[in-house]
């Protein structure tokens, strides 16, 4: 077993993955995660309506992008970490997941590809987002962006972010910044999904192309 | 990140077989209609066995575009060999067809064949090509070549990505390879003889719909073009479509 | 040492790279399908099996049982998707035993995806797999590197492009049972004309909630050979015989 040479490029041939546009943002009440549903090997759309938005604690969750396999084992990893937390010490903070999924993507580096923003809402810190990218190093962040389509809305998102917006207010901004990353990736795709963490519990959103894409 | 080598690949495989047989008075040329590119089919009818004139039938099995290139480049051939044989006086006995034209032999359109095979010889056309039709005595007669040129008169030949299934089948039926008369525990080979233009109808079929079982890029349609003395006929059956 | 033995892994890299010799593998070049209707789920697919460009067998199995009500259809490494599915199987019939319990859809993605990411795609198995347990119809596909996928309708293998664009274009909410059995076979019927790697005949297996599963091998027969033109039976004496010898017979006692 030992000394065989593992060649990543190989290895990860024809997998699939989700070609990104995820956000998250803070907001007055709390935090928003927003990402598109698209699931792609190669040309091939595999999963038009894909849930990019993955809870790991009823008020913890993150968005996924990178190697669907490698988000989605990862994100499994951590909730359960933070079950097993919950049960010895109570409610983990935003902060202790984002330090499990970082230790986990800094730890494992070599074999992942994931690039990973968690947000979470509780009583104490209100809303938070940590943006964990590749090599897995931790950032907080008044929001995150990241996955292929986020290089397009670089310059609007930060215009356009605001401190305490209101809810209809984050919902608008991540809604239009979603629709350009869309627009102009052709990895990314499909309906626009949105959780909303606040202390009133979770809300989910969904938007459909009609409505996107002409703003 | 490592530098990427992009290559463009001139060749493509698009499938498909066909099968010669030379009898007494006839031979026939056949061939699926099938053509296919990886695991996709391009189109169940498109054929690839063709009357180029002078009851020579001819395919050309591999990659179509080098296929039909070839049979073109043949056809051209063929008619250049008429103008430049062709006599004002009509009335000469060695003359076999009206007009003064001089039909081409078969086995001077294989010979041409070669040429035109061995001129791409470092670039070659990617196929394996069959002609068939009547030699000099009015024999029936099959040619077979390898990409480059090689080839040789032989009964039976088939050709394409099915050959390989369905050649020892025709080795057995038609030049009865492995066949002894009974009782002559094994010593006296089955005697060759001709067989009729009917029973090889009947092979060419079953050896169609045997290889349409067992090779994915084979189906849709059989096209079997018979030359006799009396020109060239066609006939068309179904090949099953999955 | 447990799990899969790698120890050739180089010595195959090796010979991939500097000799002629091919490692094959019966891939199930394939079509399959899941779709869920009002009362249940069903899954169905071909019954090709190809080596590279020959059909190695007209008419398998691709539809495995995990458990009495949880069923799932096979593509990539034949090899794989039947030991994977007979591994978890084996693991949740005993989890069924030791809990008391109806094993769920859930249980065994989970331990599917797991038992996949493990093995980091090497082990090739492309699932859809489906169910009904106490909570309800569940229909998931995993993919060979471990990621997995929900939906109302899936499709897998070298024939799924051809059924997705059956599935995208008639797939409505609320089907009924006979419905979906339809869409399902149309679906694979796409697969089995428009994709070499897909062919001969549908399965399906319906599993619908209260009631057993039940697996209709054959569901349709769209492709059965016509009669041959001649007969090639040969006459007695046409192969050779080039050597009789006769063994005496022995008895042997057998001590109890």
């Amino acid at each position: 077993m030992d000394g065989i040479q593992v060649d990543i490029q190989h290895l990860k041939k024809g997998e699939v993955s989700l070609g990104t546009s995820i956000m998250a943002v803070t907001f007055r009440d709390g935090v928003i995660l927003g990402a598109d549903s698209r699931t792609s090997t190669g040309a091939y759309i595999a999963n038009r309506v894909t849930d990019k938005l993955t809870r790991v604690q009823d008020n913890i969750w993150c968005c996924r992008s990178g190697s669907a396999a490698d988000t989605q084992a990862v994100a499994d990893i951590v909730q359960y970490h933070l079950d097993l937390y919950k049960a010895q010490f109570g409610e983990p903070s935003t902060k202790t997941a984002a330090s499990i999924f970082q230790t986990l993507c800094y730890e494992n580096k070599d074999n992942l590809s994931a690039g990973i923003i968690v947000a979470g809402f509780d009583k104490k810190n209100k809303g938070e987002v940590y943006s964990i990218p590749l090599g897995g190093s931790l950032h907080k962040q008044k929001y995150a962006i990241a996955g292929s389509g986020s290089t397009f809305i670089y310059g609007y998102c930060d215009k356009n972010f605001k401190e305490d917006m209101s809810k209809e207010e984050t919902v608008n901004f991540i809604k239009h910044s979603l629709s350009q990353a869309i627009k102009w990736d052709g990895s990314s795709g499909g309906v626009i999904r949105m959780v909303i963490l606040t202390e009133a519990g979770v809300e989910r959103l969904i938007f459909y192309p009609e409505e996107y894409e002409n703003l | 990140m490592q530098p990427i080598q992009h290559n463009f690949n001139p060749y493509s495989d698009n499938g498909g077989t066909i099968l010669g047989i030379a009898g007494k008075d006839f031979a026939v040329l056949a061939g699926d209609t099938r053509q296919t590119v990886d695991y996709s089919i391009n189109s169940r009818y498109e054929s690839k066995v063709f009357d180029v004139g002078d009851n020579i039938l001819m395919s050309a099995n591999g990659f179509a575009a080098d296929g039909d290139a070839l049979v073109k480049k043949f056809k051209n051939s063929l008619k250049w060999y008429h103008f430049n044989h062709t006599s004002s006086i009509s009335s000469i006995s060695e003359l076999s067809e009206q007009n003064g034209q001089h039909k081409m032999s078969l086995k001077s359109a294989a010979r041409n064949i070669q040429h035109l095979l061995y001129g791409k010889r470092f670039f070659p056309y990617y196929v394996h090509t069959i002609i068939a039709g009547l030699d000099e005595e009015g024999k029936g007669s099959v040619f077979s070549f390898d990409p480059v040129g090689s080839y040789e008169r032989e009964q039976c030949r088939a050709g394409g990505a099915g050959a390989s299934l369905m050649m020892p089948f025709l080795d057995n039926q038609v030049n009865f390879n492995n066949q002894y008369e009974p009782d002559s525990h094994g010593q006296v080979k089955k005697k060759l003889e001709y067989l009729s233009l009917d029973e090889v109808l009947q092979l060419v079929r079953d050896a169609f719909t045997s290889v349409t079982e067992r090779h994915i890029s084979v189906g849709d349609g059989l096209e079997i073009l018979i030359v006799t003395k009396d020109g060239v006929r066609k006939e068309f059956f179904p090949l099953k479509k999955d | 040492m447990s799990g899969l033995s790698f120890d050739n892994y180089q010595r195959n890299q090796y010979l991939a790279a500097h000799t002629n010799i091919k490692f094959q593998t019966t891939s199930t070049g394939t079509t399959i399908v899941g779709v869920k209707f009002n009362n249940g789920v069903i899954i169905a697919a071909d019954t090709r099996s190809t080596q590279g460009p020959i059909v190695a067998d007209k008419n398998c199995e691709k539809l495995h049982r995990i458990a009495p009500k949880i069923w799932c259809a096979g593509a990539g490494t034949a090899a794989d998707t039947e030991a994977v599915t007979q591994l978890i199987s084996s693991n949740l019939e005993l989890q069924s035993l030791y809990t008391k319990r109806e094993p769920r859809v859930v249980s065994s993605l989970q331990m599917l995806k797991q038992h996949l990411f493990k093995y980091q795609g090497h082990v090739g198995a492309y699932l859809i797999v489906a169910g009904v347990d106490p909570t309800g119809a569940h229909l998931f596909s995993v993919q060979a590197h471990g990621s997995t996928d929900v939906g109302y309708y899936q499709s897998l293998g070298s024939g799924s492009l051809a059924a997705m664009a059956v599935l995208e274009s008639e797939w409505k909410q609320d089907l009924t049972k006979e419905e979906a059995i339809k869409l399902a076979a149309d679906a694979i019927e796409a697969g089995i004309w428009n994709d070499l790697g897909s062919g001969s005949n549908v399965d399906v297996c319906v599993m619908e909630i209260g009631q057993d599963a039940q697996l209709l091998r054959n569901y349709r027969t769209p492709n059965v050979r016509e009669q041959k033109q001649r007969s090639y039976k040969f006459a007695r004496g046409t192969t050779g015989v080039l050597k009789t010898e006769i063994i005496e017979e022995h008895e042997i006692d057998v001590v109890a």
